[in-house]
């Protein structure tokens, strides 16, 4: 044993010590509450999405004959197909949910001031990365629905001003949805986004391992006592639990409400009545609210302005130091988001 | 003997001249990385970059006879795309014809025609369109479905369409 340790030792110089000091970062005591698990919750939903994507790989086919057929095939006939897809499908909805959650969490208790600005806007990049995947993933099932929702977003990017035309034209391999077009989106989906993903992950924890964890004090934390703990073992413990119960839960959504089949795309048939994925409902909604250019130009700046946030509410906070404005307007986001999903989920058009 | 100088103690430009070669060469190599990677990720670029364009050709519609001022027929386009071909006038110019897209001037969802309201309706984000292809409600009032361009020859209507097919 200890040949093998030292032969080991040897090839890979890295001591007990060191690899201690790597993991056992001090987190505030205030990690002890579940709000502030938020963020490794899309972590762990995202290597859920990265086994079950590979698995469900096996047998999907990209191109427009056979995508269809083949998304079947894994729900109807594979082995276990439908609990696969099923997870997948469920983890995307609670990912997106998760890093929304989390989000709220960063913005209103302020964790993006200085220091933490550029990982806010790493965070926010991630947000946009979960979105388009979750969109690109969507189209793939080559369902009427997703069909249709893939076509208004490529005609979105078409409206974004001066480049709107050259990236429709790049991201469906053509002038409008054609044989190219399919491969696109599950490469984007499959690779591109995964791996961009991947990367801006270990820039966002890097970044939160070097500043640490904002600290915050409640009324009701043991006082005089250490302020910090041990991220392993204790918080990866946490961390653990939250896992188990992700698992749970996922495995009871995917075989009570199992991912089903709609019908098959139809280029020439519009249906009557269509709908994105709930996490596109306020653009949707915005979308029939406005004509088109205004409300392309208008969810840009709201996307631009999210992502230079931690600027204008330090510049805000400047201005007028005691105002509470980030709160207000975080209320009143989260108010018209709620509002608008809400409004597009009650009605049939 | 013979003395040999060090080209160190040469001061007549010899430090100006090295830095002139040694930036020169770094200009030189990064110019040749930069030319290097950035023709493959022009080339990179161009081959994402469709190169197709969408090849437009005249096709036959109907005799002119058989369509009488008011009539209206449905074509359907090679790439499946569904066109209200309408006969407005009564002379034999293109322009006594009307031919309608049914792809919404929007977003680019299929608009139906709804019989009981005279109206073509986008199911996407609730656009209405009258009779004649015009925009009156919901985000594209004001555009029109899209019209292809007819020409009349030897008394046969022909329509210009895209013969790429939808996947």
């Amino acid at each position: 044993m200890g040949s093998v340790s030292g032969w080991l030792g040897e090839r890979i110089p890295l001591r007990g010590a060191e690899l201690r000091e790597l993991t056992n970062e001090p987190v505030p005591y205030h990690l002890k509450r579940w709000w502030w698990c938020l963020g490794g919750t899309p972590a762990y939903l995202f290597v859920v999405q990265i086994v079950t994507g590979i698995l469900l790989a096996f047998y999907y086919k990209a191109a427009p004959e056979t995508a269809y057929e083949s998304v079947r095939y894994i729900t109807e006939e594979a082995a276990f197909g439908w609990f696969i897809r099923s997870l997948h499908k469920w983890a995307a909805q609670l990912m997106i949910a998760a890093v929304v959650l989390h989000q709220m969490r960063v913005y209103f208790t302020g964790a993006y001031r200085k220091p933490r600005e550029i990982n806010w806007m790493v965070g926010m990049t991630l947000l946009v990365c979960t979105l388009l995947t979750g969109f690109t993933g969507y189209s793939l099932v080559y369902e009427q629905l997703s069909y249709w929702g893939a076509t208004v977003g490529a005609n979105i990017t078409d409206s974004v001003p001066l480049a709107g035309g050259f990236l429709k034209s790049l991201l469906l391999g053509g002038d409008g949805y054609n044989d190219h077009t399919l491969s696109r989106f599950y490469i984007l989906h499959a690779a591109v986004l995964p791996v961009s993903m991947l990367l801006l992950l270990m820039v966002h924890i890097t970044l939160i391992r070097l500043q640490g964890v904002t600290e915050f004090k409640f009324k009701d934390e043991p006082q005089g006592e250490s302020r910090t703990f041990s991220f392993f073992p204790d918080h990866f413990y946490t961390e653990l639990i939250i896992g188990l119960s992700l698992m749970i839960l996922l495995a009871f959504l995917a075989t009570v409400l199992p991912a089903t089949m709609g019908p098959k795309a139809d280029p020439l048939t519009t249906p009557e009545v269509i709908k994105p994925e709930w996490f596109f409902y306020v653009a949707f909604r915005w979308l029939k609210l406005f004509s088109e250019t205004a409300a392309i130009l208008s969810m840009g700046f709201v996307l631009f302005v999210m992502f230079l946030w931690p600027f204008v509410d330090g510049w805000i906070r400047r201005r007028w130091p005691a105002s509470e404005a980030s709160v207000w307007i975080g209320i009143g986001g989260v108010l018209a988001i709620i509002g608008l999903t809400v409004w597009e989920a009650a009605v049939a058009h | 003997m013979v003395e040999v100088q060090s080209t160190e103690s040469v001061p007549a430009d010899g430090p100006g001249r090295r830095r002139f070669l040694a930036t020169a060469s770094t200009l030189a190599m990064a110019g040749g990385l930069a030319a290097g990677y950035g023709s493959c990720a022009a080339m990179g670029g161009r081959f994402l970059y469709p190169a197709r364009p969408v090849t437009m050709a005249w096709q036959f519609v109907i005799a002119v006879d058989r369509l009488r001022p008011g009539e209206s027929v449905s074509y359907r386009a090679p790439n499946g795309e569904r066109i209200a071909v309408a006969r407005q006038g009564s002379g034999e110019a293109p322009e006594d014809f009307v031919a309608l897209g049914s792809t919404c001037p929007h977003l680019g969802c299929q608009v139906h025609w709804e019989a009981q309201n005279d109206r073509f309706f986008c199911p996407c984000h609730n656009g209405v369109f009258t009779a004649a292809g015009l925009g009156v409600e919901g985000p594209p009032a004001g555009m029109s479905l899209p019209r292809f361009r007819l020409k009349v020859e030897a008394g046969l209507l022909y329509i210009e369409v895209a013969m790429e097919q939808l996947a």
